[in-house]
């Protein structure tokens, strides 16, 4: 009932030309008359603005709201109401962007009067997110910041697997007599084929390494093919009669448990999962997102509330050699200035968050820190939440994994074909949630700033996993975790057709929230 | 061959008898690997090819064949003789295919490279998708040494050899070929290719040859798209196989046509798409583009568009790319104020060289020596830089204004501090045979003596007459006299008086005409008005001048105003310049402008600039490993991380231990004569030769090789082993040593050994040997010779007073008459150098003589022979011998010394090394003393790897064949002077094929063929300028950056700013970006083992030792060049682009060294 009178003050409002923030249409909501209010309202703000903004309504309506009743009902949810999610200091921002924002908004109104999208109320939007580097990057590169991290991802991930082993340190099994039962949770440090075609797994843990040896004719041989450098995993075997090794009959991933269930929102309400937009790139298609954005303002759009993208927002500089001939803007920060343009053409009303890739002007190594001030100063349109890479973003109460991808090429690179490829990234990020970390291996392409802890342990287990980097659309279910590598936003560079990657270009996976399907809508 | 050769060769192998003989008494002692001398003397090529592949008979049937055809014929007939087993005891198909191969790729490269033997891994059967079997051909990266021709036409000998021995041929699957496409464009993109074929050309050519292309991975790339596939070993690029396929078949396929239409068996009909160059083009939109025209080629077309401008040739940049810090331009690409290019060769020069004056040396703050290599525009890629002070230097502009041409190296260095700008940079010396080997089109000429003395012999005047008249200097006549010529005999402008107008506009020319119109003569110097106009038009021509706040003062000033149509009273005598004049090359040449007004005929002076750089600095250094070694003897760690012997002959790293037991892997050796085993080449018991001994490493049976050398255990079926890992007494041998040849520990600082052997059989050089090195002071490399390296130059007459030796010396040495046939009588006069003969630098006699003495001290005491040498000073190495060797070479090349240079280079005649397959554009090998080469050389030392057998003296050349050198130098042009067509020629962009010069390649093969390299220009001495660059004598990369931006800003022709953007670019960027990815992905080691962590250990401390481990890459060597790039960025005014990209990395670091929560923060900290 409370969507239906804020639907009806909105297209009232639009019926007299004006847009309205989230703050001014619940202060409209919360009168005794709205219609009367809505009247009020247009008096008092002036005839060139286009939009009714809570800033200039709150001395309006503030005693009236004070002394009215409340005007909830029975059904509204109770945590909505005492979990504000946005403070009157941002509030202050949407009212100072709107005026940046006239064409957009405008365009925004005539959809209203029609079919189109209805803007969203105000207050219903919950975003919550963990896990963020951003400000907090204490590691200052030495040695024992390196040794802290990995101890750190050993101990976290160590954790998930005390359940299914009974751990002996390393140094305790070198002690043991042979011929005995063993188990063991340890970080890969090598794997090597034995002449006879065996295979050798060296465990680490913080007492030092031991070798377990895989049968290539054993079942579990298949697993080693999935195996990289540097996770964590718990083996099950019997030692030697020298005890000098372990001869593996289990091994046993952290991963996700299979009773996984995963949360929902309690409406029907979407979320469209993007990345890899490369604003700047001589390939942007910018057709197909003008597309996307359009549509995102239809009715058929009206539940897609939140936007999340995963990274590489713009094509950057010097991201590989000569670069500068392939972009069409040369400036950064004209990139990110084209890119707040670009966001700028979708609905005002949508949440939106953003991770940086390995695109973008933030530091490479991972942990990636979110857009320092400067940058956040250029994308302040639409308010979107700006957060480090990887991060866990809960959104109505539905957690997602916001994760560039950088080692999903590694994934694929060290896996064999059926086990990931580019054409089904969504099977290398499986692997990633099974080993409970989004770039386990060390060295090789994958840049690691050693921080206190290790931010790219997935801790818990998210109901939705979000990458993209490959530029490769696909998605899927894993333990009943939905898996989502979006397509890009850029047509196949030089490169990739050098390498024979095929882009999916101009897709938006659209997630509904309440019962995590996956919709991939195509826009060229 | 004339009879003087025939007795120089005679007494080089005399010598090389001598010694020997010597070296066969002395390795029979027994210490040894082997008890003979291990280089064996080739006589000619045949013998060569034969030694290095180790397969009896060859040379033999090379010889037979070599009467009767060519030799890639002889090359194909060899490949029958395989097949049907009449050469090579092979068995399998694959056996004698791999034979064929071999021998072609040694047939075909004189025997010399490596590429044979390193370069060919194996040659397998390999069974087809239809159950028929092909022939699979494993190339390693030394194929490179071979050469394109080479490499191809050994697929061709693979595939007849397949053919007469009835195997199928490869039948490629589907992602094979796409496999191919792509792994060459990797190997293009990560290592480069000279000939990047396009993806289809790659595809076409992997799906019609009919041999298997396949080889070792090389680098670790991979690629992406065409993973482990069933018959492709690996994901990484086959380095070989790229190298073949991409500048063999692809780039060589006009020549391999030319051998398969001979032969009936073998038929390549796909060869001719590929000639047409068909394959990819009716396709475009597959192409990455942009490929489609090589640049620096010749202006099309030069009459299609109007109005019309003078010949040129287009610039090219290539050889800007790459720039780094440190290695300033010289010129940006054909620019003003730049090299301008002369034709001719000096004595000293040809063969990739650039002849510049030594004036100019200085005046480039001594950043030019003789034999530092510079990037060049034009013709080939490098050159080799040698003085000539017969051509002009550079003209600069003093703090005080003045402007002057500066042809004296003294002077140059008088002014150096005061030079304000470089105006111009003085002229290039390019010969003619560059262009021809380089095949590119001739490029208009420099107006110089040389062309004008022809047109002035031409012309009405007594050139005979001028030329022996005392008050006459045809070369540089007053400028009377030229005026006159000019006029009266109508014969062009001496080049003297000739300024370079072809650089200014018609505008600046009117100008300049406008001022000398008001302008008057004061004290025989004509004075101007100092304006901005006329000071740079002056400039700009080339006009010496001074200049005070108000005026300009040409003291030679006639040729100018005669030039621009003034009389000498200064009274202009035309109005004004036609139309034609003004459009003439769009109105910034003023050479139609002179045509108009000017009495004579003026030429261009200078229509050509030459752009370049520095690549790198010469080379004088003695060869060491890192660490350096003086004994090939493993002592583990317990030496510690300086490898000294001493201190591990008293290892103990426990009380209870015996110090100086030391564990290492060493060849096991077995007495011939008792049966003792040793390590030792000699028995310790008997003092007889011992040998390797195998074992089975499984069942411990003993073995013998069998006649091809393969050991293999009958019942286990593995291959038998000589090593073990073996406890030895470092202490006794040590000890043992020293009194062996009576030396005290005191005589030396310090003896190092080295970790460990990684040669097949590990054998240890006797320690004697290294004790003596120790106290000699020199070490050795990793065959066992001691070696210098210099950089390659090349000269063809020499002074013996410029190589510090007397012409009673150079008498002795076989030297009789001069360049001119006149007796040799006087240290100054000319004489044509031997082919064998070779000057060394200081350095190089000094490390030389250190090793005669060390040698000395070997025969003596070890050996105990008599002395060879017996030398104190560096006159006496005069005479001796030495080996030349270069690196992806297997053969050694013997030289006799002549003399000495201070400069930091090895001249030498350039068919020595071109013997090398070396030419000179800054390429650098080593000469080793033949004594040392004899003694101490073993293949038993040579590393067990890909390579191992590279740049090691397998065999030895002891006479240089003409026809068997490396054709390069066949290109050298040996006359006296270029005829006019020449000089005429260059302004049509002819065609150097078009033009008639002597080359060296026409006396090749004839009683000549050592003789007559005669040159157009002498330079005084060949070590003039400075003796080493300045990129050498600068300390830090800084302090040499610095240097080179600051010749940057005062070279006229090069354009700071981007010299500034590009040493970003291309130095301080990517290793600003490489070592940060290093360090985020870096391994760690362990301070007290070395041990090597993938990962940083869990532990924290090291797994082996429990030491202290640390971080490979630290902040400091990640860092270092930002805050520089930054300042250097925004002080040359570089593009916003390349300082977001700083700025963005220096954010990053910041983010990954910073700790967030103790950053400085607040305005405070900034202001």
């Amino acid at each position: 009932m409370a969507e239906e009178t804020d639907r009806r003050i909105v297209a009232e409002l639009a019926a007299r030309g004006y847009n309205a923030d989230r703050e001014a249409i619940t202060l409209i909501a919360g009168t005794p008359d709205p219609e009367d209010a809505i009247e009020r309202a247009v008096e008092t703000v002036s005839a060139d603005a286009l939009k009714v903004t809570g800033e200039q309504l709150r001395g309006l309506f503030e005693d009236e709201r004070r002394d009215a009743s409340p005007r909830r009902d029975a059904n509204d949810s109770p945590s909505r109401a005492s979990n504000p999610p946005v403070s009157p200091a941002k509030t202050d921002d949407e009212a100072t962007n709107s005026a940046e924002t006239v064409p957009v908004e405008a365009e925004v109104d005539t959809s209203a009067m029609g079919d189109g999208r209805v803007p969203v109320e105000s207050g219903r939007q919950l975003v919550e997110i963990l896990g963020d580097i951003t400000g907090q990057s204490t590691g200052t590169g030495e040695y024992s910041d390196f040794v802290t991290v990995f101890r750190d991802r050993y101990e976290r991930l160590a954790g998930k697997l005390r359940r299914r082993v009974n751990h002996r340190p390393a140094d305790a099994i070198q002690s043991m007599p042979g011929g005995g039962n063993a188990e063991m949770i340890g970080m890969v440090n090598d794997i090597r084929s034995t002449a006879s075609g065996h295979w050798l797994i060296e465990l680490e843990d913080t007492t030092g390494v031991f070798p377990c040896l895989v049968m290539k004719d054993r079942e579990i041989a298949d697993l080693v093919n999935e195996l990289v450098y540097d996770e964590v995993i718990a083996v099950r075997g019997t030692l030697a009669d020298d005890a000098g090794i372990l001869f593996t009959d289990e091994i046993f991933f952290p991963d996700v448990p299979h009773t996984h269930k995963p949360n929902t929102a309690d409406r029907h309400v979407q979320a469209a999962l993007i990345s890899d937009v490369h604003v700047g790139s001589q390939e942007f298609a910018a057709d197909a997102w003008s597309r996307f954005a359009d549509w995102l303002h239809t009715e058929e759009a009206q539940s897609v509330e939140y936007l999340l993208l995963a990274g590489d927002m713009v094509e950057g500089v010097g991201v590989y050699p000569n670069q500068d001939e392939e972009l069409s803007i040369i400036d950064i920060y004209e990139q990110y200035e084209a890119f707040a343009e670009y966001l700028k053409e979708v609905p005002g009303d949508l949440e939106i968050v953003m991770i940086p890739g390995n695109h973008d002007a933030v530091r490479l190594a991972e942990p990636q820190p979110a857009f320092d001030e400067e940058l956040r100063e250029i994308m302040s349109a639409h308010d979107a939440r700006i957060t480090g890479n990887p991060s866990t973003v809960t959104i109505e109460g539905v957690s997602v994994l916001m994760y560039h991808g950088m080692s999903l090429d590694e994934i694929i690179a060290d896996l064999p074909e059926e086990k990931a490829s580019y054409d089904d990234p969504q099977k290398a990020m499986y692997h990633l949630l099974k080993k409970r970390h989004v770039a386990p291996k060390y060295g090789g392409k994958m840049r690691i700033a050693p921080e206190e802890r290790d931010y790219l342990v997935i801790d818990e287990v998210p109901d939705v996993f979000h990458t993209g980097h490959v530029h490769k659309l696909g998605f899927g279910t894993y333990h009943n975790v939905t898996a989502i590598n979006s397509g890009c936003w850029q047509e196949q560079t030089a490169f990739q057709k050098s390498v024979n990657i095929d882009p999916d270009v101009g897709y938006a996976p659209i997630v509904d929230l309440d019962t995590l399907d996956v919709t991939a809508r195509k826009f060229t | 061959m004339h009879e003087e050769d025939e007795r120089y060769f005679e007494r080089i192998e005399s010598r090389l008898d001598e010694a020997f003989d010597r070296a066969e008494r002395a390795r029979e002692r027994g210490g040894d690997p082997r008890p003979e001398v291990e280089i064996p003397v080739a006589k000619d090529m045949a013998d060569r090819v034969e030694n290095i592949l180790g397969i009896p008979g060859v040379a033999e049937r090379v010889r037979e064949l070599e009467e009767e055809m060519s030799r890639e014929e002889a090359a194909l007939a060899l490949a029958e003789d395989f097949a049907e087993g009449r050469v090579g005891e092979y068995e399998t198909k694959g056996g004698k295919i791999e034979g064929a191969v071999r021998t072609a790729v040694a047939l075909l490269t004189e025997g010399v490279v490596a590429a044979p033997i390193e370069g060919i891994d194996r040659v397998e059967l390999l069974e087809n998708d239809d159950g028929t079997e092909c022939v699979r051909v494993f190339y390693a990266g030394p194929i490179r040494s071979a050469g394109g021709t080479a490499q191809a036409l050994s697929v061709l000998v693979a595939d007849y050899a397949r053919t007469l021995l009835d195997v199928s041929e490869y039948q490629a699957r589907d992602d094979e070929i796409e496999r191919y496409a792509e792994e060459v464009g990797l190997y293009d993109k990560t290592t480069g290719l000279q000939y990047s074929p396009k993806d289809k050309e790659t595809k076409f050519i992997a799906r019609n040859c009919p041999v298997l292309l396949d080889g070792e991975s090389t680098g670790d790339a991979e690629v992406s798209g065409f993973r482990d596939l069933e018959r492709v070993g690996t994901n990484n690029p086959r380095g070989g196989m790229c190298l073949v396929l991409a500048e063999g078949i692809a780039l060589k396929a006009p020549k391999i046509q030319r051998y398969t239409r001979e032969l009936d068996e073998v038929d390549w009909p796909w060869l001719q798409d590929l000639i047409d160059g068909t394959i990819g083009e009716s396709d475009d939109s597959d192409e990455d583009g942009g490929e489609s025209t090589e640049e620096g080629d010749v202006a099309s077309d030069p009459e299609s568009d109007e109005p019309a401008g003078p010949p040129r040739v287009e610039p090219a940049t290539k050889f800007l790319r790459d720039l780094i810090a440190g290695r300033p331009v010289f010129s940006h690409p054909s620019r003003p104020g730049g090299f301008r290019l002369r034709y001719g060769r000096a004595r000293n020069h040809g063969f990739a060289t650039g002849g510049i004056h030594p004036a100019t040396m200085h005046i480039v703050d001594d950043f030019l020596a003789t034999g530092t290599q510079i990037k060049t525009e034009r013709p080939g890629k490098a050159h080799g830089i040698i003085p000539v002070d017969t051509i002009e230097g550079p003209t600069v502009r003093l703090a005080n204004g003045e402007v002057r041409r500066i042809d004296d190296p003294a002077e140059a260095l008088d002014v150096q501090n005061g030079v304000e700008k470089i105006i111009d940079a003085g002229e290039y010396l390019v010969n003619f045979g560059e262009f021809v080997e380089n095949n590119h089109p001739l490029a208009p000429a420099s107006y110089s003596f040389e062309w004008w003395i022809q047109e002035f012999e031409e012309s009405a005047a007594n050139v005979q007459a001028l030329a022996d008249s005392p008050h006459v200097d045809l070369e540089s006549p007053t400028v009377e006299e030229a005026l006159d010529w000019a006029v009266e005999y109508d014969a062009p402008l001496h080049p003297n008086y000739t300024y370079l107008w072809h650089d200014l506009s018609t505008s600046e020319f009117e100008a300049l005409a406008d001022a000398i119109d008001g302008a008057e003569v004061t004290a025989g110097e004509l004075e101007l008005t100092r304006t901005q106009v006329v000071r740079e038009a002056l400039e700009t021509l080339l006009v010496e001048h001074r200049q005070t706040a108000e005026t300009l003062s040409v003291p030679e000033w006639r040729a100018l105003v005669a030039t621009m149509g003034f009389s000498e009273e200064l009274i202009r005598e035309w109005d004004s310049l036609s139309e034609e004049a003004h459009a003439w090359d769009d109105g910034t040449n003023a050479m139609k402008a002179v045509e108009e007004v000017a009495p004579f005929t003026v030429r261009e002076r200078a229509p050509t600039r030459i752009g370049n750089r520095m690549g790198r600095p010469e080379k004088s250094e003695k060869r060491e490993l890192s660490p350096a070694v003086h004994t090939l003897f493993p002592i583990g760690e317990a030496g510690g991380s300086q490898r000294n012997v001493a201190k591990a002959a008293r290892h103990a790293p426990d009380m209870r231990d015996t110090p100086g037991e030391v564990e290492v892997s060493i060849g096991r050796r077995e007495c011939a004569d008792c049966g003792t085993r040793t390590f030792r080449g000699d028995c310790p018991d008997c003092g007889g030769n011992t040998f390797p001994h195998y074992e089975c490493p499984d069942c411990g049976t003993e073995l013998e090789p069998d006649e091809a050398g393969r050991v293999e255990c009958p019942r286990c079926e593995v291959e038998g082993t000589s090593v073990d890992r073996q406890v030895i007494d470092l202490d006794g041998i040590y000890h043992d040593a020293l009194s062996a040849i009576n030396e005290r520990e005191g005589s030396f600082e310090m003896l190092k050994g080295v970790k460990g052997l990684t040669s097949s059989h590990k054998t240890p050089e006797p320690m004697e040997k290294g004790v003596l090195r120790a106290k000699h002071g020199v070490s050795a490399f990793k065959d066992g010779t001691i070696r210098y390296d210099m950089t390659d130059l090349p000269v063809s007459s020499v002074r013996p007073e410029e190589l510090d030796i007397s012409v009673d010396e150079f008498r002795r040495l076989g030297y009789h008459e001069d360049i001119a046939g006149e007796p040799l009588e006087h240290d100054d006069q000319l004489v044509e150098l031997k082919v064998q003969d070779i000057v060394l630098s200081d350095g190089a006699a000094e490390h030389l003589l250190k090793t005669a003495d060390f040698v000395d001290d070997l025969l003596e005491r070890y050996y105990g022979l008599d002395p060879f040498y017996e030398v104190s000073e560096r006159e006496e190495l005069v005479g001796e011998l030495v080996f030349g060797m270069a690196p992806h070479t297997s053969a050694a090349v013997v030289g006799r010394v002549v003399g000495f240079t201070s400069a930091a280079v090895g001249y030498a005649h350039p068919y020595f090394h071109a013997s090398k397959r070396r030419n000179c554009d800054g390429d650098e090998d080593c000469v080793m003393l033949l004594m040392d080469g004899l003694l101490n050389f073993s293949k038993e030392y040579l590393p067990d790897k890909r390579g191992g057998q590279m740049d090691a003296p397998l065999v030895m050349s002891s006479r240089i064949d003409p026809a068997e050198i490396d054709d390069e130098a066949h290109n050298m042009d040996v006359v006296e002077r270029y005829p006019l067509e020449f000089y005429e020629a260059t302004l049509e962009l002819a065609d150097p094929g078009e033009v008639d010069i002597r080359l060296a390649e026409e006396s090749v093969g004839t009683d000549d063929q050592y003789r007559g390299f005669s040159h157009t220009h002498d330079t005084s001495n060949i070590a003039l300028g400075p003796d080493l660059s300045a990129y050498k004598t600068l300390g830090s990369m800084m302090d040499k950056m610095d240097a080179q931006l600051e010749l940057a800003r005062k070279l006229r022709a090069v354009d700071e700013t981007d010299v500034a953007e590009r040493v970003i670019e291309y130095h301080f960027l990517p290793d600003l970006i490489g070592n940060l990815r290093a360090f985020s992905s870096q391994e760690t080691r362990c301070l007290s083992c070395g041990k090597k962590y993938r990962r940083m250990p869990l532990s924290g401390d090291c797994r082996e030792c429990g030491g202290t481990v640390n971080l490979t890459v630290h902040e400091g060597s990640v860092s270092k060049y930002m805050d520089t790039a930054t300042r250097v960025a925004e002080e040359y005014g570089c593009r916003e682009y390349t300082k977001q990209r700083l700025a963005i990395l220096d954010r990053s670091l910041e983010s990954v060294f910073e700790n967030d929560k103790n950053k400085q923060s607040g305005i405070a900290d900034f202001m």
